[in-house]
């Protein structure tokens, strides 16, 4: 084990650390359990011959205390098992709660800036997979290999004392069927594995295409074809994973051979001490069957040393994530933020990794506390941009962010969110029900002030029309919900978090113009005595709505109107057909 | 039907390699108890009869052979049924695919995607254990200990009666604990699935919960939840593991007292040490397999909820998609562009209120806007040009020929479609217009390119055309999204119908204008339907058509509706108006 991996080793021990009293009685229990069974076959062996020894000779022999020994043996085995079971479980589930929570509160510092790359489902599915990985290391890493290391100690010790001889074929044997014939099999199916992996993942893409662009497949007469292609792989990732499966059976047939070979080489060694007179024939009898149970004890240690390289992976993924630094630092010092803060920005330039262009490229920008302030512009324009870079997801490489008079540097980003209510194009809803979705962004907030949320986001028919009402679960799990429907439950959960600055991005996208125009109404009601920037392309209502509007451009504001004078520009386009 | 049936009649289907592979675990067990019998005989033989090892060699000889044979015998056995798993893995895949094709368009729309893949892919996977492990796992649970009671009863009764009496007792009262045990672990694991989904959701929303300040109560609610499970699980645990403690008990207990026996029978001189070590070295092989089920017990519980969660593909196979009959009179390409009627066309989606309530309508070349609400059944229309969707009553007639009479693949050849949300396939950005003629030269597709603006697009990206787009069209915005179903359009030069599902409806007034110009100049030789929100695409139209209440309400060129003062000229001035 190089020092990587042992390092990952301690780092999850010293994670699970608050349950380490569990984790080593657990293992405890586990060891002795087996090892009390190890004894009850070694003494049984013992018992048989000297018995059949002492008839043989008509001897007398003390036959209580091995027979007592042996019951002792057989009810401690079962309760240690129990014990066992019950203990290592524990731990766990232990583990399993606090891990969780664990990687979750590492990842949220790195939302959205870190995570942008990673909200694709089948990373998602593998990051929950590592999790579960790591959860279970101890119950399928730690423990079988605990377990087998005393079993081989106290096993090879005894066999060092009573026929030294017979000592390197047991260590040989042990090493080749628990360690190096699994290392083998692993290298050997290792090319056949990784294109099973990929094959696997590329055919989950096509399966993807399939299901979510079959209109235009059948449309443009591709659908068998994908169809074909899907058999293929499909045909391709079996041959794969048979190559791994025959490997595998290949290793563990080899290794349980081997330990039969070992037993039998074992029988003849000491066969030829007891000629020699080195051995007693009782316990001849007892060392075979102590390399059974020992080869019994050991057939666990492929599938745990195989565990064992899926928890590696699956744990350097995860701390490689909950290592990543966020790209926003948040002050040591708290300030506070005004309850009702004018917002200012000053020459911000902001970039996203991995792009070349500039997303924001010399803003500048103010907004007085209460005033409604549109902004437009074409897509790409960096409107989402702002929004980023004012809820201190995302630092502008240069150029500062004032929210009343204090930069955003100085402000902790849950603070300057907390005055911030924004609706983003891409919001998600839970897999909870309605009630617990709005409630998530205000979790004390009255029924009145629920209903009044619902009301303005014109979510009451909606929720009228629900099998459970309010507690009808959303999601995929859930009831479906359309895009327009979820746009407004958005909507009234933002409105609940009751915060000075509502920031709105496309709120009427996916709304039919009658439902549009009813949103732009109550919104008009909501954002009174607030502050409100409203990025938009929905230009009918706007002037109700809002005073002013930045147009942007490239990254730039290129011009800010009041916003009669905008429409009174472009409704003259809009009056005339464009393509005529 | 039932999970465990459905599983039970596919092991059937593979009932043949099954048996063979069980047979081969019976001739392992047999050489099994071989192996224990030499044992016993070399061991009895030196050390009671002293004999040499020259007079043993035979002896020696096979015991040495047994185990290189029993690995032989094991590898096979588990690679019969692991190749009989790959082939139900197989077929159920191609079974389910063919079940979520029937879904249709309009089906798969309705559905979330991902829960399908899930189920197609993990769902299928997590199955196949069951076959693979599970199934040959219980067999030789059956057959080992069968076999080693029958071969020690003839040897020693007393100790065969032991292991008679004992053995049975394990699946006895796996079945009295286990029982409740088994629904109440099931219960347990369908909660920690429902915890492992909730937490991938949590963490798919990340950027929500900060948002809304929520994301380090949800970590605490996390760590709270996690608690409360395992306070439940270990409730439930403490008697689910009494199956295993009564397992342990009578397995070694058996084996104890086995073992005692011998030892009085030994010193009475009762019995041969032969018999007795035969018999010692045997029971605890009995055991064996009946511990290793216990771990194989979570496979089938794996396999049997993965069953259910696919039930709901195999469940919803009512609604079957219309299957295109041979074309009947619609022979050969028609020259001039399509003649299209609706004639009284009735539609509504299972379960809902009527969409679409008699539809009369005829289309001709040049470009054709439909108006109306969303939800009002445009795209519906655009469906059941598509093929998509059949109407309940009525007719669509191309050409003066029934729709559902012709051959749908050269129907469709003959389209061009931009839907709502056009899907991104997981390929490169070239190979995403090609789908729609894959035979395209590379003039066409830059031609393509160029007219839809995607050119622009494509010298952003990292390797232009050759840019791989992945999942959810990664990198590309709603606008581009667009832009791009168009050049797959413009790329389609065999058709002569564009159905067209709001295709400016994420761009700027800017792009939606020069797009306009081109829509406007591909109808000039063709017949364009196009579904449209904006005022200024519909305004360039040659002809309007209002849909309203499942109704067409108004019919006519933009300019005449607008000064009628009907409908559209409501929605028209009120979208000005603003």
């Amino acid at each position: 084990m190089n020092r990587a991996q042992s390092s990952v080793v301690w780092r999850l021990l010293d994670l699970l650390g608050a349950h380490r009293a569990w984790l080593w009685s657990g293992a405890a229990l586990a060891v002795s359990a087996t090892l009390s069974g190890i004894a009850l076959m070694a003494v049984s062996g013992w018992f048989i011959t000297a018995m059949a020894l002492a008839g043989a000779s008509a001897m007398a022999i003390n036959y209580f205390t091995p027979a007592a020994v042996i019951r002792g043996l057989a009810i401690v085995r079962s309760g240690a098992r129990y014990g066992d079971r019950l203990i290592t479980h524990e731990a766990t589930l232990r583990a399993l709660a606090s891990l969780r929570a664990w990687l979750f509160r590492r990842l949220i510092p790195l939302a959205p800036a870190r995570l942008a790359m990673w909200r694709t489902g089948e990373l998602m599915a593998r990051l929950r997979a590592d999790v579960d990985a790591l959860e279970h290391f101890y119950l399928t890493v730690l423990v079988p290999s605990v377990v087998a290391a005393a079993a081989m100690i106290v096993v090879s010790s005894v066999m060092a004392v009573t026929l030294p001889t017979a000592l390197p074929v047991l260590v040989a044997v042990a090493a080749l069927a628990g360690l190096i014939l699994p290392l083998w099999a692993k290298r050997a199916a290792a090319d056949d594995a990784t294109a099973a992996v990929v094959s696997s993942s590329r055919l989950r893409g096509l399966m993807l295409d399939l299901l979510r662009g079959y209109g235009e497949l059948l449309a443009y007469g591709a659908a068998a074809g994908q169809v074909e292609r899907i058999r293929q792989l499909d045909g391709r990732l079996a041959v794969h994973r048979r190559n791994v499966e025959r490997i595998q059976a290949l290793g563990s047939a080899f290794s349980g051979m081997l330990a039969q070979i070992a037993v039998i080489l074992v029988v003849a060694i000491g066969l030829a001490a007891v000629r020699a007179g080195a051995l007693s024939s009782p316990l001849l009898t007892m060392l075979v069957l102590l390399s059974i149970a020992l080869f019994e004890t050991l057939a666990t240690l492929p599938e745990a040393l195989a565990n064992w390289h899926a928890t590696q992976a699956s744990a350097a993924r995860v701390f490689q994530l909950a290592d990543s630094e966020p790209t926003v630092s948040e002050p040591a010092a708290r300030a506070a933020v005004a309850s009702m803060p004018d917002i200012r920005f000053e020459k911000v330039r902001m970039r996203y990794a991995n792009e070349t262009f500039w997303a924001l490229d010399g803003i500048d920008l103010e907004v007085r506390a209460g005033s409604r302030v549109a902004v437009v512009g074409a897509s790409g324009a960096g409107k989402s941009s702002l929004v980023n870079v004012l809820q201190k997801f995302y630092l502008p490489q240069s150029g500062r962010v004032f929210l009343d008079g204090r930069s955003l540097d100085q402000l902790r980003g849950d603070d300057v969110r907390r005055r911030i209510a924004v609706i983003a194009q891409q919001t998600t809803l839970f897999d909870r029900s309605l009630l617990e979705n709005l409630l998530l962004a205000a979790p004390d907030a009255s029924d009145a002030q629920i209903d009044r949320a619902v009301q303005v986001a014109q979510l009451e028919e909606f929720v009228a029309g629900l099998p459970q009402g309010y507690d009808t679960v959303l999601g995929d799990a859930g009831s479906a919900v359309s895009g327009g429907e979820a746009r407004r439950i958005a909507i009234a959960r933002a409105l609940l978090q009751d915060a000075p600055v509502l920031v709105l991005d496309e709120p009427t996208e996916g709304l039919d113009t009658h439902t549009a125009d009813g949103l732009y109404a109550s919104l008009d009601e909501a954002a009174r005595g607030r502050t409100l920037l409203l990025i938009t392309h929905r230009l009918a209502g706007l002037a109700r709505l809002v005073d002013e509007v930045v147009v942007m451009r490239f990254g730039r504001i290129t011009e800010r109107l009041p916003v009669a004078d905008y429409l009174a520009r472009d409704a003259v386009e809009l009056n005339e057909p464009a393509f005529r | 039907m039932q999970a465990t049936d459905w599983l039970r009649s596919q092991a059937r289907r593979i009932r043949k390699p099954l048996l063979f592979s069980a047979g081969l675990t019976a001739i392992q067990a047999l050489l099994l108890v071989a192996q224990a019998w030499l044992l016993a005989e070399i061991l009895s033989v030196s050390l009671w009869d002293h004999a040499t090892w020259s007079s043993l060699w035979r002896q020696w000889l096979c015991l040495f052979l047994l185990p290189p044979l029993r690995a032989m015998l094991q590898m096979r056995a588990r690679s019969l049924a692991f190749d009989a798993s790959q082939d139900v893995g197989a077929h159920l895949r191609m079974h389910l695919l063919e079940r979520v094709q029937a879904l249709g368009v309009l089906g798969l729309r309705s559905r979330a995607s991902g829960a399908l893949i899930t189920g197609l892919v993990d769902g299928v996977d997590t199955v196949l254990p069951y076959f693979a492990r599970y199934i040959p796992g219980a067999a030789t649970a059956v057959l080992v200990p069968a076999i080693v009671i029958a071969c020690t009863l003839p040897a020693d009764w007393i100790s065969g009666l032991v292991l008679v009496l004992c053995a049975p007792m394990v699946p006895l009262f796996m079945v009295f604990v286990g029982h409740a045990a088994e629904r109440a672990s099931h219960e347990r694991f369908e909660q920690l699935r429902r915890l492992g989904r909730s937490f991938v959701d949590v963490l798919g929303g990340l950027t929500t919960l900060r948002q809304l300040g929520a994301a380090w109560r949800v970590a605490d609610e996390l760590e709270s939840e996690g608690e409360d499970y395992r306070k439940i699980s270990m409730q439930v645990l403490r008697i689910a593991f009494l199956s295993s403690l009564v397992l342990e008990f009578f397995a070694t207990v058996s084996i104890a007292v086995v073992a005692v026996l011998i030892g009085f029978r030994l010193l009475w001189g009762d019995i041969p040490f032969h018999d007795g070590m035969f018999v010692l070295l045997l029971a605890p092989e009995l055991y064996l397999p009946l511990r290793a089920l216990g771990g194989l017990r979570h496979a089938r519980m794996e396999a049997v909820a993965a069953i259910q969660g696919l039930q709901t593909i195999d469940g919803a196979l009512s609604a079957s998609a219309h299957q295109g009959t041979e074309m009947v009179q619609c022979a050969g390409p028609i020259a001039t562009s399509p003649e299209i009627e609706f004639r009284g066309v009735r539609f509504a989606h299972a379960g809902r209120r009527l969409l679409l309530d008699g539809i009369d309508i005829r289309l001709g070349r040049g470009l054709i806007a439909l108006v109306g609400e969303s939800g009002a059944g445009k795209s519906t229309m655009l469906d059941m040009l598509l093929g998509f969707a059949t109407p309940m009553t009525g007719n669509i007639l191309v050409n003066g020929i029934d729709i559902q009479a012709l051959d749908l693949s050269r129907w469709r050849a003959r389209l061009a479609w931009v839907p709502q949300k056009p899907h991104v396939f997981d390929l490169s950005l070239k190979e995403n217009l090609l789908i729609a003629n894959p035979g395209a030269d590379g003039d066409k597709v830059n031609r393509a390119l160029a007219d839809s603006g995607l050119d622009m697009v494509a010298s952003r990206l990292p390797s232009g055309m050759d840019t791989r787009l992945g999942e959810n069209g990664l990198g590309l915005s709603g606008g581009e999204l667009q832009r791009l179903a168009l050049a797959r359009a413009f790329l389609r030069d065999s058709a002569d119908l564009w159905l067209l599902d709001e295709p400016t409806a994420h761009l700027d007034a800017e792009s939606a204008r020069s797009i306009g110009r081109l829509i406007r100049a591909a109808a000039a030789s063709r017949v364009v339907l196009m579904a449209a929100h904006r005022l200024d695409a519909v305004m360039s139209a040659d002809h309007v058509l209002v849909l309203h209440d499942g109704k067409i309400v108004e019919s006519g060129t933009p300019r005449t509706l607008l000064d009628s003062g009907g409908r559209f000229a409501a929605i028209a001035c009120a979208e000005i108006a603003g």
